[in-house]
C-alpha cells in the first residue's frame, strides 16, 4: 500500500470569543483521500475549527499548512488557499439572485477568470453529477433544501478542490431530504475525495469516514478509526453517544 | 365585492365629490380655462425643466448615496463618522434652506447657474436619504451569502459587485422610487430661486392671466400625473427584477 501524502496540517489552532476559549491547541494532519468526521456536542468548537481552517474566522494562534507550505494570513495567500478548498455550508448560502448554474459558475469566473459561457458548461457538468441537470435555470428559492445543499456541494467541487470542508451538511434539512445529500457525499468518498465533515450524523462517521475526530470543549479528546471510536470506553465518547442516541 | 368593483365605486364617489366642489366654487368664482390654453407651452417648458432637474439630481443623488452608504458601512472610523455626519446634516436641514445656502450663499462667492444650483441642492439633500436606503439594502443581503463569496476566494470588491450590490439594488427599488417621487415634489421648492420649473411657470401663468386657481389646479394635476407615472414604472421595474 502506497503512503498517502499529508495534504493539510493544523498546528496548535486556538480561538477565543470574548475570553471564552472555543478551540484549544488543535493539531492534526489530513492525508490525501482521508474522510474525517468531526464529532462533538454543540458548542464543542467543531464549526469554529472548520472556519479557522479556511480563515472565515481568523485563529488567535496556530498555523495551517497546505501541501507542506504555511498558509500566510495575507489576502493573496488566503484567496489562493480558498480556491483549492471547497466549503459546504450548513444553510447552503447560495446566492439568491443568481440561477443555479450561475451560482456554481461564479467561482470559476471570478477566481479562475474563466468566461461565463465556459464556466456555465463546467457548472452544468457538475450539476448533472449531483442529479440537478434539470434545474439549471432555477433560482435557489425554487429548490428544496436537499437540492439546495446539492448545489452547494456542486459549487464547492467545481473548482476541483484538493479538500472539501462540510459544515453540518444535513442538519438544516428535513429528515426526508437527508438521504439524497448523504448519497452524494458517499459517492465523493468512494471517488477518493479528501473531506472533513463536521456532523451530528453518526451514519457519516460509521459508513463514510475513515477517521473520527472527537472534540470536547475545544480540545481533541479522540482521534481514531470509526470502529475504534464507536467501541471506545472513554467517558466523553460514551456520554456523547448516549446523549445522541437519546435525541434520535 | 371584488377589488375592481370597489375601485370603480371609489372612483365614482371621488369624481362626484370633485364635481360637487367644482360646481360650488363655480358659483362664486368664474373659472376661465381658455385663458390658460394660450400658455400651454410655458407649462410644457416647466414640466421639461422639472423632469430634467429631477432626473439629473436623482442620478447624482444615487452616486452620493452609494458613497454615503459605503462610508457608513466602512471599517475605517473616519469614513464611517464622515458618512454619519453627512446624513445627520442633511436630514436635519430643510431643503429650502439648502437651496438658499447653495444659490444665495455659495452663489455670492462663485458664479452659479440657477439650474445647477437646484441640481446640486437636490442631489446633496436627497443623497443623504438615498444613502440610507442603500445602506438598508446592503444590510438586508444575507451575511451567509457574503461568507460564501469569501469561502470561494472572491475579493471583497468582487463580493460587493457580484453578490451584495445586485441584491441591495433590487431591495432598494421600492424606497428609491418613493424617493424619486419625493424628489419631484421637492423640486417645486427651486422656484424660490426663480428657476423656471413647473411650479414657477404655474405661478407666472396665474399672475399673467389672473386665472390663479385654474393654474394651480393644472399644476397639481401635472404633479399627480408625473408622480403616478413614476410609481407605475417603479412597480413594473420591481416586478421585472424580483428574485423568485
Amino acid at each position: 500500500m502506497t503512503e498517502r501524502n499529508v495534504i493539510l496540517k493544523l498546528s496548535n489552532l486556538s480561538k477565543s470569543f470574548d475570553g471564552l476559549s472555543v478551540l484549544k491547541n488543535v493539531s492534526f494532519d489530513v492525508k490525501e483521500g482521508d474522510v474525517i468526521a468531526v464529532l462533538g456536542s454543540s458548542g464543542a468548537g467543531k464549526t469554529t475549527l472548520l472556519r479557522c481552517i479556511n480563515n472565515l474566522i481568523t485563529p488567535d494562534e496556530g498555523e495551517v499548512f497546505f501541501k507542506g507550505r504555511q498558509v500566510e494570513r495575507t489576502r493573496q495567500s488566503i484567496r489562493s488557499f480558498r480556491s483549492k478548498v471547497g466549503f459546504v455550508f450548513q444553510r447552503f448560502n447560495l446566492i439568491s439572485h443568481l440561477r443555479i448554474v450561475d451560482n456554481v459558475a461564479l467561482p470559476l469566473v471570478k477566481v479562475n477568470g474563466m468566461k461565463w459561457a465556459d464556466a456555465r458548461k463546467a457548472a452544468e457538468i457538475q450539476l448533472r453529477q449531483v442529479n440537478l441537470g434539470e434545474k439549471l435555470t432555477s433560482y435557489p428559492s425554487q429548490l428544496s433544501g436537499g437540492q439546495q445543499q446539492r448545489v452547494g456541494i456542486a459549487r464547492a467541487l467545481v473548482m476541483n478542490p484538493d479538500i472539501v470542508l462540510l459544515d453540518e451538511p444535513t442538519s438544516a434539512l428535513d429528515p426526508s431530504l437527508v438521504g439524497e445529500v448523504m448519497r452524494v457525499i458517499r459517492r465523493l468518498s468512494s471517488e477518493g475525495r479528501t473531506m472533513i465533515i463536521v456532523t451530528h450524523e453518526t451514519e457519516f462517521a460509521k459508513h463514510i469516514a475513515n477517521r473520527v475526530i472527537f472534540l470536547k470543549d475545544g480540545e481533541i479528546t479522540a482521534d481514531s478509526c470509526p470502529t475504534e471510536f464507536f467501541e471506545s470506553k472513554s467517558d466523553d465518547v460514551t456520554e456523547f453517544l448516549t446523549d445522541l442516541s437519546a435525541i434520535v | 365585492m371584488t377589488r375592481a368593483m370597489s375601485k370603480i365605486i371609489l372612483g365614482v364617489i371621488v369624481a362626484g365629490m370633485l364635481w360637487f366642489s367644482y360646481s360650488s366654487v363655480s358659483a362664486v368664482y368664474p373659472f376661465n380655462w381658455r385663458s390658460l390654453a394660450r400658455y400651454y407651452k410655458l407649462f410644457i417648458e416647466g414640466i421639461v425643466t422639472t423632469l430634467q432637474l429631477s432626473v439629473i439630481a436623482l442620478a447624482l443623488a444615487v452616486i452620493v448615496g452609494i458613497v454615503v452608504a459605503l462610508a457608513r458601512d466602512s471599517k475605517v472610523n473616519l469614513l464611517r463618522d464622515a458618512g454619519t455626519l453627512y446624513v445627520w446634516f442633511f436630514r436635519n436641514m430643510p431643503l429650502l434652506v439648502v437651496i438658499l445656502l447653495v444659490y444665495y450663499g455659495f452663489g455670492s462667492a462663485v458664479n452659479i447657474d440657477r439650474f445647477w444650483a437646484g441640481v446640486v441642492s437636490l442631489s446633496l439633500f436627497e443623497g443623504a436619504y438615498v444613502g440610507e436606503i442603500f445602506r438598508a439594502g446592503i444590510a438586508a443581503v444575507p451575511s451567509g451569502e457574503k461568507e460564501a463569496g469569501e469561502a470561494m476566494g472572491l475579493y471583497r470588491s468582487q463580493i460587493m459587485f457580484s453578490i451584495v450590490f445586485p441584491q441591495a439594488f433590487r431591495i432598494s427599488i421600492p424606497p428609491l422610487i418613493g424617493q424619486l417621487v419625493t424628489l419631484i415634489k421637492d423640486s417645486s421648492l427651486v422656484s424660490v430661486i426663480a428657476l423656471g420649473d413647473l411650479t414657477m411657470r404655474a405661478r407666472q401663468v396665474g399672475t399673467q392671466t389672473l386665472a390663479v386657481f385654474e393654474a394651480y389646479i393644472l399644476l397639481a394635476a401635472c404633479y399627480l400625473f408625473m408622480t403616478s407615472l413614476i410609481s407605475l414604472v417603479g412597480r413594473i421595474l420591481e416586478r421585472r427584477l424580483a428574485i423568485p
